[in-house]
Formats: structure tokens, C-alpha cells, sequence
């Protein structure tokens, strides 16, 4: 028998020496290389098997195969066979119950880096019977000798607090990640910090976070310098988050932070610039030489790829509202280069203007200089915003700088007057300017009457006036320059408006009401009943047609006439100070903490991103009757909910795809970088294997 | 192909082919015992294996690649994820568990019938010896039926981990056998 068996077995062997043509195809050959008893084979069976996975095949077949070969001494082929196990292993949960004694041990292994591993990958596959037997290996990675496994450990927390919050509680491992943050090794605290942050947010009621970090200031403070850049990155955005005790705290964290603002990362930078802002308030003397720091950084800024810069910039727009004394002297950093991109010099635009220092008119002649070669790029946008950009310094300038005989004014005036006769395409814009800068002086009759004249004869020789404006902003403003500032043959000159009245903007709609309201004498009175007509009947904006009603009531009593006069009298009219815009009190407070995140970009603090639920208050204002219709109508929608939320959930997961790629910008480097992002996916299945896969990647 | 020319390589280069054996059996029979007295001669506290066990020993010249699967009702369906390409099988039954005999004899011969582990030899260890009550090898041979084998080389040893007895005894003929018949 004994010999049977050996010819069988030579028989086999010979036949497998021979190249053989399987027609079983490649899955059946990766098969046989993964359970072959030579263990290089084995090895670049698994080698192929990732290749192809990564490459988006389908490989999850094999998955038994696979992980037999995951219990190695061969630490590569162990992290590529852990690798193929995070991807697969929630679309084969059943077989994951032979890999957990591996995982269990592996975690216990001699070394380091496979003790990580495990826990990371363990901590991360969505199912129960791998998350059943987590205890052991994560407790004892939680106090394990080796920091880097313990780094590893603490994030783990997070990471299974997302799987399986009840779990985590369970085994009050988040009382352990409260003790990590007294850990020796900063990345160790740094990362606690991080998953006690990332729980905080998953569930805000779960740990104290704020008493918490308040416990540990001085801690973080010290373990500040050690620290990678991410994990500077995480403490210094807690340490803006604190709201400290005493103004002597505040100055403990602004003189330990300042040394950071010189890091080369500019995450680093950001989130520094504004730990420092958030406390600069609670001192009770703030040296000078603390702006000066922060502009230099902010400078720094200036030097990185230009997608940073722009991040930067818009940073800096929100940190100029709130501290208009930084940045003083650096007006030409901001200057715009030839090959910027143009949002990155539609941002510089806006920042000059407010940086420029109106008490020094060389200055302002300089950037005035700049602004009109600006104006003659060929981008139409940029073009815009520099003309736009010209009119706002000329404003500034005149209001609250040391041209005491507004020569700057007049200057811009007069180079508006050439602009618009050179610069037709830019009509809109160009209106829109000019009656910012007269409206701005109505009062005051800084401008000269030539000046006002010549334009007044430039635009009323225009022609097509319905179709030459490409914007509401534009005819809305012509109109009312054509209005004030002209008086003859005001009835030819709006027939061509007055005829595609329907077609009109709102604006424009309205300005046409004012505008010959207010000339009620200068046309003829068919034509003001025409105008009050259209506007009462042919209108979708409801305050033009109340607005109508009104002007027409007042010119059908006995002193009407009186009435529109005062209406319209200028010194009634409020005086326009500023042509640059500020965000409001509590937006600003919210974008300050918010610096160095989307919202900075956005310009829009994150409690105003997402759905808010408080709609309710809305119904206060109605009364019964519609109280009773709106409850019909949520009837009615409830219905259809099914749909309505699928929908929204579409459009969510879209927008956290632009929210990850965009965050990418803040999240420069580190493994917990990508944590936070797939935190974020996590409602977004698709996405979670892959980001497992990169953060395996990251390990190796 | 690939894996073809590395399985050349190897054998060119005289790498070291190693040889699978399967140690299986119910939970609790005393494998994981069995396995790590073989690696490190000691016994060590084991929990119940929720999947695998394999380690790699040197045994008489002879690189050895021992698995010892969890012997859960929940795990045994995948036991035959690992038949291909394997040696030997050792089985351990507890000598103690009566009860469970039966099922042990109907996990053995549903093993025994996969096409994989035709020229498989088995080894069959009476565990658990040293405990009261044990019943004796031939016992265990006649509850498990192994009268009814045939076409297959097989032996079943009196052992008890705990103690170090048997083990090696029971090692030293299944290497033999493994030796003749396919080497
Ligand atoms: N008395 C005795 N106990 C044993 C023997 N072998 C294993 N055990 C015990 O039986 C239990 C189960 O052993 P284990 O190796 O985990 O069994 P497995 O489930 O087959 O892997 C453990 O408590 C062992 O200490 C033996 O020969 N004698
Ligand atoms: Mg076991």
C-alpha cells in the first residue's frame, strides 16, 4: 500500500513540475500558490492577491486562503494578509471567526509593530464577533511598554466607540483614554486627546471634554514641542477651545504658542495665529510685539502653494475684522502676481483694500496705481473686482483718511470717467462704482459737478439700454444715475426698460418705482401711471408692488407732493460709509473658533452649514389658521418621506466628499488626519473599507 | 505562472518544503495544549482557540507547519478550509468526555471522507490520561470505529498533555509514516 501511495504521490508531483495551462483560471492558481508548501510561493501568492485587490478586483473568494497565512513570521506578508483582512472582512463576517485567536495573540506579540497592528485592525472591522473578543488585546495594548503601541491603542478607542459605543462603555475604556492623558509620551497624549475629541463629537454627552482639557493646560503645554505636527495640530485646536481661568492662564498659553508660529507647516501656523487670537483678549496688556509676531506668520503664509494661500487668505479676511491692527505694514505681500490663480487674487483684492492704510496717502496712491493695471487684465472677473476694488479705496480713502480736500475722490472720479468710456463691457460694474461713489457723496458735494456732468453726458448717450446691462445691479443702477443725475428726456430714455418691464430684475423694478416717483415732475403724468400700473400688477417681488401702493396712495392726497419730496429727500437718506463689507458680531465670534477649518473657508461658522432644527420657531409669527394648513401640509410630507430623505442623504454624502478633500488641506500629514476623515465617512459604506485600507497602509 | 516559477525557485534554491499537519478534535480536548507542548514543551493556560493556532517546528530534520483549529461546533464547518495539502491529521479526543464520543467519531469520519485528505495519515490521541475515569486507547478506538478505516495509515496513542506523556511517541510514528509514504 505504502508504495502505491508514493508512485500516486510521484505521479502528482511530475505532474505539477509541468507548466501546467489551468483552465481554472487565475483564482484557482493564486489558490494553489496560497496553500503550497513552500512559503515563498505562499508569500507571492499574497503579493499578487494584494496587487489585484488594490487594483479593484475581486479577490474576497479567497479570503480563507488568505488568512491562513496571516500567522507568520514574516512581518511583511503578515501586514499585506491584515491588509486583505480589513477589506474584506466585513463582506465575509461568517470567516472572520478564524481570524480573531490570531488577531487575540498577535496582540501579544514581541513586537511592537505587530501588537499595533492588530489592535488598529481589530479596532476597526465592523463585526461582532471580532469586537466581542476586543477586551483583552485592547487593554493590554492600552498599558503596553512600547508607546507606540499604546499611541496606537488610545485611537483605537475612538475607533470602536464609532463601531460600538455600548461596547466602549462597557469596558470603561474611556476612562482608560481619560488616563492616557497623563501619558509619558506626548503622541500618546496627543492622540487620547484626539479620540476623546472624536468621541465628544460622535456622542456630546459621553466624556466632560471640556473639564478635561482644562485639567490638563499645562500638561499640553508641555508636551507642545515634542509633538509631530498633527499632534500640535490637535492640542493647539483644544487649547483654542479652552475657555481659561485667569488672564495669567491665557498668557501661559499665548507664551508657549508663540514659538509654533514660526513651524514650517502651515497648519501648524493657522492654528497657532489663532490659539494666540482666541486669548488675546483675556490679557490685560497686550505688547505690541505679540502683532508683530502674528503678522509674520501670517506672512509666511504668503509662500506656500498656492492652494494654502488661499486658504490662508481667507483666513486672514476673517482675522482682519476682528484684529484690523495686524498686518499693518505688509500691504505688498498681498500684491497680486501675474500668475496667481484667480481666486487666490480675487482674495488679495479684498485684502488689500482693507489693509491699506488710509492716514498714508502714498500708500493708498500706490495700491491705486496697482488697482488700474489690474484693470486692464484681460479676466473679466478680475477685471471686475478691480474696478470694484477701485471705487471701495476711493470711499475709504475720503472717509476716514487725511485727504482733506478729497483730491484722492476726484482722482478716481475722473479715471471712472475714462474707464467708462474706454470699458464698455464692464458697464455693469462700472455703474454700479460710480453710484457707490456718488451716493457715498450725496451729502457732502466733494465731487466736482464737471466730473458728474461728463459722466451724465457719457451714459446718456447710451443706446440699447435694455440689453447692453448683463446684471439686475447694473440697469438697477443706471436707472437711478439716469434719475438724480439727468433730467432731460428721462421718458426716452427708460421706454426701452418700461417696455421689457416684466423681464426686469427686482432691483431694476424698484429703481425704476423710485426713480420716476421721484421725477414725478419731470415726466409725463401718463407715464408715472404707466410705471405705477406695471409695478402694482405685473410684479413677483411683493415689496415692489407694497411700494407702488404706497408711492401711489401719497401722490393721490392733497400735499403728496410734499410727502414724495421728504421721501426722497438725500439727507434723509442714510449716508453709505463704508462699500466693504463686515461679517456680523456672532458670525465673526463663530468664524474666529472656527479659523483653520472649512467654515473659515466658507465664511460660514458649521452651526449654519448643517440643517438646523429650529424651523419650529418660525411658526410663532403665523396665526391659526396657517398654523392648520402647515400642519396638513407636514401631514402630507410625512408621507413622502421615504423619498425626501433618501434624497438628502444623496446630497450629503456628496457634499462630505468635497468637505474630506477639502480637509485635506488642514489635515497636512498624520495618521489620525485620516482617522478624523473616515470619522466622517462613516455614514458613507463605500468609503469605509478604502479608508481602512489607507490607514493599514499607514502603518507599513 | 508566477507561482509556478517561485515553487521552481524554491525547489532549486533547496528551500525547505514543509509539511502540514492538522491537529483537530472537539473543543476543549486538549489541541492548543498539545500544539504548544510540541513548540515549547511546556504547557501553557489555554482559552478556547476562536480560530487557529499554527506554528512551525523542526522535528527530526523535518520543518513541520502544525494547525490547530478551534474545535467549536461554530468553527468545525470551516476546518476543511485548511484540508489541501496536508500530511497527517492528529485527532484528540478527551477520554474523559463520554458524552461527546459519538460526535467526535462523526467529526472524524466526515473529515476522513474529504477527497483533500485521502493520503493524509491520521494519528489519534487518547488524551487526557491522567485523569480518573479516562477511557483506555482501545476504548477510544472502539467508540470512534477505527476498525473501519481503511485504505489509510493510523494509529491512536494513549496521551496526556498535561504530563508530557505520549506526545512525542505519538509524533515519532506519525513522522515515520509521513516519511515512507510521501517522501
Ligand atoms: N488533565 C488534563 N487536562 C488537559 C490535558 N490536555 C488538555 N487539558 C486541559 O483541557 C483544557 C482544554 O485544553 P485546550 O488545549 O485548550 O483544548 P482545545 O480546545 O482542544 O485546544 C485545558 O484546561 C487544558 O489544561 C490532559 O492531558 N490532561
Ligand atoms: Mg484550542
Amino acid at each position: 500500500m505504502g508504495v502505491d501511495k508514493k508512485i500516486k504521490k510521484f505521479l502528482r508531483d511530475a505532474i505539477r513540475v509541468a507548466p501546467k495551462i489551468s483552465n481554472k483560471g487565475e483564482l484557482f492558481e493564486l489558490r494553489n500558490g496560497l496553500v503550497s508548501q513552500y512559503p515563498q510561493t505562499r508569500k507571492d501568492a499574497i503579493r499578487k492577491i494584494i496587487q489585484q485587490m488594490t487594483s479593484g478586483k475581486d479577490v474576497s473568494s479567497l479570503f480563507p486562503d488568505v488568512l491562513k497565512n496571516i500567522a507568520t513570521q514574516d512581518i511583511e506578508q503578515k501586514k499585506l494578509v491584515y491588509l486583505y483582512v480589513a477589506n474584506y472582512a466585513e463582506t465575509h463576517p461568517e470567516l472572520c471567526i478564524l481570524v480573531v485567536n490570531t488577531f487575540v495573540s498577535d496582540a501579544a506579540d514581541p513586537n511592537p509593530l505587530i501588537r499595533s497592528m492588530a489592535i488598529r485592525t481589530m479596532s476597526m472591522i465592523r463585526v461582532d464577533k471580532i469586537l466581542e473578543y476586543i477586551e483583552i488585546p485592547l487593554r493590554k495594548t492600552l498599558v503596553d511598554d512600547n508607546p507606540y503601541v499604546r499611541r496606537t491603542a488610545v485611537l483605537c478607542v475612538a475607533k470602536l466607540f464609532q463601531l460600538n459605543p455600548d461596547l466602549c462603555r462597557e469596558l470603561g475604556v474611556l476612562n482608560d483614554l481619560q488616563d492616557a492623558l497623563s501619558d509619558d509620551n506626548p503622541m500618546v497624549v496627543a492622540n487620547a486627546l484626539a479620540a476623546l475629541h472624536e468621541i465628544n463629537e460622535l456622542d456630546p454627552g459621553s466624556i466632560d471634554i471640556k473639564k478635561l482639557v482644562s485639567q490638563n493646560v499645562k500638561r499640553f503645554l508641555n508636551v507642545l514641542n515634542e509633538c509631530t505636527e498633527w499632534a500640535r495640530i490637535t492640542i493647539l485646536e483644544s487649547l483654542s477651545e479652552h475657555k481659561p481661568i485667569d488672564p495669567m492662564e491665557s498668557q501661559e498659553i499665548i507664551d508657549r504658542v508663540v514659538p509654533h508660529l514660526q513651524h514650517v507647516n502651515p497648519s501648524v501656523v493657522l492654528i497657532s495665529v489663532k490659539c494666540i487670537l482666541i486669548h488675546l483678549p483675556n490679557l490685560n496688556t497686550v505688547h505690541d510685539s505679540i502683532y508683530n509676531k502674528l503678522s509674520t506668520a501670517l506672512v509666511s503664509l504668503m509662500s506656500t502653494p498656492v492652494e494654502i494661500q488661499y486658504v490662508a487668505l481667507r483666513n486672514i479676511r476673517i482675522i482682519l475684522d476682528a484684529f484690523p491692527n495686524l498686518l499693518r505694514k505688509e500691504l505688498r505681500i498681498f500684491y497680486v502676481k501675474f500668475n496667481d490663480p484667480l481666486y487666490v487674487k480675487i482674495e488679495k483684492l479684498d485684502i488689500l483694500l482693507r489693509l491699506v492704510p488710509v492716514d498714508n496717502l502714498k500708500h493708498c496712491q500706490m495700491l491705486f496705481n496697482e488697482l488700474k493695471e489690474y484693470a486692464k487684465d484681460f479676466d473679466h472677473e478680475f477685471v471686475t473686482k478691480a474696478i470694484q476694488s477701485i471705487s471701495q479705496l476711493a470711499i475709504k480713502v475720503s472717509n476716514g483718511g487725511e485727504d482733506t480736500n478729497n483730491k484722492f475722490l476726484n482722482m478716481v472720479m475722473e479715471e471712472f470717467v475714462s474707464i467708462v468710456q474706454e470699458r464698455e463691457e464692464f458697464r455693469d460694474i462700472l455703474m454700479r462704482c460710480v453710484c457707490d461713489m456718488l451716493r457715498y457723496d450725496s451729502d457732502n458735494n466733494l465731487i466736482k459737478e464737471t466730473s458728474k456732468n461728463e459722466l451724465g453726458a457719457i451714459i446718456s448717450s447710451w443706446q440699447d439700454i435694455d440689453t447692453i446691462f448683463t446684471s439686475d445691479l447694473g440697469s438697477c443702477n443706471y436707472i437711478w444715475f439716469i434719475t438724480n443725475y439727468t433730467n432731460e428726456n428721462l421718458e426716452t430714455k427708460l421706454e426701452p426698460l418700461v417696455e421689457v418691464f416684466d423681464e426686469l430684475g427686482s432691483l431694476t423694478q424698484m429703481s425704476l418705482l423710485m426713480g420716476v416717483v421721484k421725477c414725478h415732475n419731470a415726466v409725463s403724468s401718463a407715464f408715472l401711471q404707466k410705471i405705477l400700473e406695471l409695478c402694482t400688477t405685473d410684479v413677483h417681488d411683493l415689496d415692489v408692488r407694497d411700494m407702488a401702493m404706497m408711492y401711489w396712495r401719497c401722490l393721490s392726497i392733497d400735499n403728496g407732493d410734499q410727502i414724495i419730496n421728504q421721501l426722497f429727500d438725500k439727507h434723509e437718506i442714510p449716508k453709505l460709509h463704508s462699500t466693504l463689507d463686515h461679517f456680523s458680531k456672532e458670525t465673526l465670534q463663530s468664524l474666529l473658533q472656527e479659523l483653520s477649518t472649512l467654515s473659515s473657508v466658507y465664511f460660514k461658522p458649521i452651526s449654519q452649514m448643517q440643517r438646523r432644527p429650529n424651523e419650529v420657531h418660525i411658526i410663532k409669527d403665523k396665526d391659526i389658521d396657517e398654523l392648520k394648513g402647515m400642519a396638513t401640509n407636514e401631514i402630507l410630507k410625512n408621507m413622502n418621506d421615504d423619498v425626501l430623505l433618501d434624497m438628502g442623504d444623496s446630497s450629503a454624502t456628496r457634499s462630505t466628499g468635497v468637505l474630506d478633500e477639502l480637509n485635506d488641506l488642514f489635515d497636512i500629514t498624520g495618521d489620525m488626519g485620516k482617522v478624523n476623515i473616515s470619522q466622517k465617512t462613516n455614514n458613507n459604506n463605500n468609503n469605509t473599507s478604502n479608508s481602512h485600507a489607507t490607514d493599514l497602509l499607514d502603518l507599513m | 505562472m508566477g507561482n509556478f516559477f517561485s515553487s521552481m525557485f524554491d525547489r532549486l534554491l533547496g528551500a525547505e518544503k514543509e509539511l502540514r499537519i492538522l491537529i483537530l478534535g472537539l473543543d476543549g480536548a486538549g489541541k492548543t495544549t498539545i500544539l504548544y507542548r510540541l513548540q515549547i514543551g511546556e504547557v501553557i493556560t489555554t482559552k478556547p482557540t476562536i480560530g487557529f493556532n499554527v506554528e512551525t517546528l523542526n522535528y527530526k530534520n523535518l520543518k513541520l507547519n502544525v494547525w490547530d483549529l478551534g474545535g467549536q461546533t461554530s468553527i468545525r464547518p470551516y476546518w476543511r478550509c485548511y484540508y489541501a495539502n496536508t500530511a497527517a491529521v492528529i485527532f484528540v479526543v478527551d477520554s474523559t468526555d463520554k458524552d461527546r464520543m459519538n460526535i467526535a467519531s462523526k467529526e472524524l469520519h466526515l473529515m476522513l471522507q474529504e477527497e483533500e485528505l485521502q493520503d493524509s495519515a491520521l494519528l489519534v490521541f487518547a488524551n487526557k490520561q491522567d485523569q480518573p475515569g479516562a477511557l483506555s486507547a482501545s476504548e477510544v478506538s472502539k467508540e470512534l470505529n477505527l476498525a473501519e478505516l481503511k485504505d489509510r495509515s493510523w494509529s491512536i496513542v494513549a496521551s496526556s498533555a498535561i504530563k508530557g506523556e505520549g506526545i512525542t511517541e505519538g509524533l515519532d510514528w506519525l513522522i515515520d509514516v509521513i516519511k515512507e509514504e510521501q517522501m
